[in-house]
């Protein structure tokens, strides 16, 4: 079976299509493969076939007794290298002799008869010869120009290319300045990097020194947090044992303003009867403690009176009740007005709610 | 000018035993057999080489010296590497097509020619009756059979053989990838032959 490929180039290979390496290959596969031989033989036969698709043509006559006078020319030439036959012929000589002579004769006569037509023929022949010169010599001229044109063409081609030459290598030397000063910077280039690498290993030493710092600090720091917090604990004692040293202070020197007055019984019925009132002048009020008083209507309370002389008088100092079975309560009172000077504390049995001026009897006082 | 002679009444394989017959004259120095193969062979040669050449002058000269060839070559001819036909014609076109291509670097060489002036692209016009009838049976059964062809695969295969252009010259002339034009030259080659060995 023979591949696609090979008849396609068998086909080409009739025509005389194939050149070069392929044609080379084609052959060397077709010196192998008798397949392929048989092939090209008859794609060969049919492509010479395509010679009866021109159109007719006859030759002309004279070219028949041409193509005859070159061959018998020809003809003549290798005459000279005709084999003899061999002894063993002889006894046919006579025969022979006699044949020849009378060959030659009728040779001679028609030699002679066709001298004059092979003259023509030789004549014709010349001028031929004569016109395939010339056109050979025009051939040749043209060949010439044509020459003479490509060798023009090559000088320019060679001159452009002497010129684009120096401009390359002009080009080739900026390039290798180019290529020097790049060198140089990245010499230099490579230098600052060294520099750079330098001062970075310099700055990471530094960096973990200043770390291991932190890392030391850190822990002091978080050292003196924790002593700050014993102090600051130990500060805020301090200063509420200073707060209560101040309270202390301030009500020992309130302590020694303070009014105390003990107050006694003025009912006759019932003189177990007391009080003790307190009175602190700066913050203009007291307390008020009493024992065994009698439980009062409902419509009645006691009310505090404090004794100023700067008014005519006394200040009210507010209502109170007691514990029915005791008789005792323990109230804080404020006066209604500043007062300043105190001479005396009263208790008054009053209408509920108390009254602005006394009005009821006294029930405790006390100066 | 003379006729040529009537077509060979004989079929192919007796045409080729009598042409190889008179070969093997030929290479023993046989004139009368070297005329006889010149009376049969001449008018298909000269319309081939005057199809590729177009000049008349030229065609001659190209089939006097491929008869000359054969007179001298004829010895060197073998029956079993083709036939004589085939042997002949392509002397015949060998030649006809280096003087093609030498015309038309001169063409070029002068500038002043267009490829029709060389004799391309003009398609083989349809042979009139009375040239029709003076073709061979081998003629007519050819033209019958690349007439079955597709005009594209006879384009391919007439400048293939006529027009002495290489493959690439032949994609340029047709406007078609050279991929095609190999596989037209291909398919059409084949198919002549199928149809010829039906037909001969």
């Amino acid at each position: 079976m023979i591949e696609d490929r090979h008849e396609e180039l068998a086909s080409l290979y009739a025509f005389d299509l194939l050149e070069g390496a392929e044609r080379d290959q084609f052959e060397s596969a077709l010196a192998r493969d008798g397949e392929l031989q048989s092939l090209v033989r008859d794609l060969k036969e049919t492509a010479c076939r395509l010679a009866f698709t021109a159109p007719p043509a006859t030759p002309p006559p004279g070219l028949k007794q041409r193509v005859l006078a070159s061959v018998t020319a020809a003809g003549d030439r290798d005459a000279d290298n005709v084999i003899r036959p061999s002894a063993s012929v002889w006894k046919f000589v006579p025969w022979a002799i006699a044949a020849c002579l009378t060959l030659t004769s009728a040779w001679l006569g028609q030699r002679f008869a066709s001298t004059r037509s092979e003259l023509a023929t030789i004549r014709s022949r010349q001028e031929l010869a004569e016109i395939s010169f010339q056109s050979t010599q025009q051939q040749l001229e043209a060949e010439r120009i044509l020459s003479q044109r490509r060798m023009e063409d090559s000088e320019r081609l060679l001159a452009g290319l002497n010129r684009d030459l120096g401009v390359a290598r002009g080009l080739v030397a900026e390039r290798d300045r180019q290529l020097a000063d790049s060198r140089t910077q990245v010499a230099a280039l490579d230098r600052q990097l060294g520099e750079a690498r330098t001062q970075l290993a310099s700055v990471q030493t530094r960096l973990t020194d200043r770390e291991r710092q932190m890392a030391a600090l850190t822990e002091r720091i978080d050292a003196l947090a924790g002593a700050s917090a014993e102090v600051g604990k130990q500060l805020g004692d301090a200063r509420q044992r200073i707060a209560q040293l101040n309270d202390e202070l301030k009500t020992q020197g309130d302590l020694a303003n303070l009014k105390i007055t003990a107050l006694a019984s003025m009912l006759k019925n019932l003189p177990q009867a007391q009080a003790i009132a307190v009175w602190d002048p700066k913050k203009q009020e007291g307390i008020l403690d009493v024992q065994k008083l009698p439980a009062l209507a409902a419509n009645e309370d006691y009310q505090i009176w404090v004794v100023d002389p700067q008014y005519p008088i006394p200040v009210d100092g507010g209502v109170f009740t007691v514990e029915p079975t005791s008789g005792s309560s323990r109230v804080k009172f404020t006066a209604k007005q500043p007062v300043s000077v105190i001479n005396a504390f009263a208790v008054t049995r009053e209408r509920k709610g108390g009254v602005p001026k006394a009005e009821g009897p006294f029930v405790l006082l006390g100066k | 000018m003379t006729v040529p002679e009537n077509p060979d009444p004989e079929p192919p394989e007796e045409r080729q035993r009598v042409d190889a017959l008179l070969m093997r004259r030929i290479a023993q120095g046989d004139k009368e057999a070297f005329a006889s193969l010149y009376d049969r062979f001449s008018g298909p040669l000269y319309g081939a080489a005057l199809r590729i050449v177009r000049d008349p002058t030229e065609a001659q000269d190209i089939v006097h010296d491929a008869f000359v060839t054969l007179w001298e070559k004829a010895s060197t001819f073998e029956t079993d590497r083709g036939s004589a036909f085939s042997w002949v014609i392509t002397l015949v076109r060998n030649r006809a097509i280096d003087r093609v291509r030498m015309r038309r670097r001169r063409a070029e060489l002068l500038a002043d020619s267009v490829p029709s002036d060389l004799g391309y692209g003009e398609a083989s016009g349809a042979p009139s009756v009375e040239d029709a009838a003076a073709m061979g049976d081998d003629a007519q059964a050819v033209r019958a059979a690349v007439a079955t062809l597709p005009p594209e695969q006879q384009r391919a295969l007439e400048l293939a053989f006529f027009g002495g252009l290489t493959q690439e010259e032949i994609a340029r002339k047709l406007s078609e990838p050279l991929g095609t034009v190999k596989a037209r030259i291909r398919r059409g080659l084949l198919k002549l032959r199928d149809s010829l060995a039906q037909r001969l």
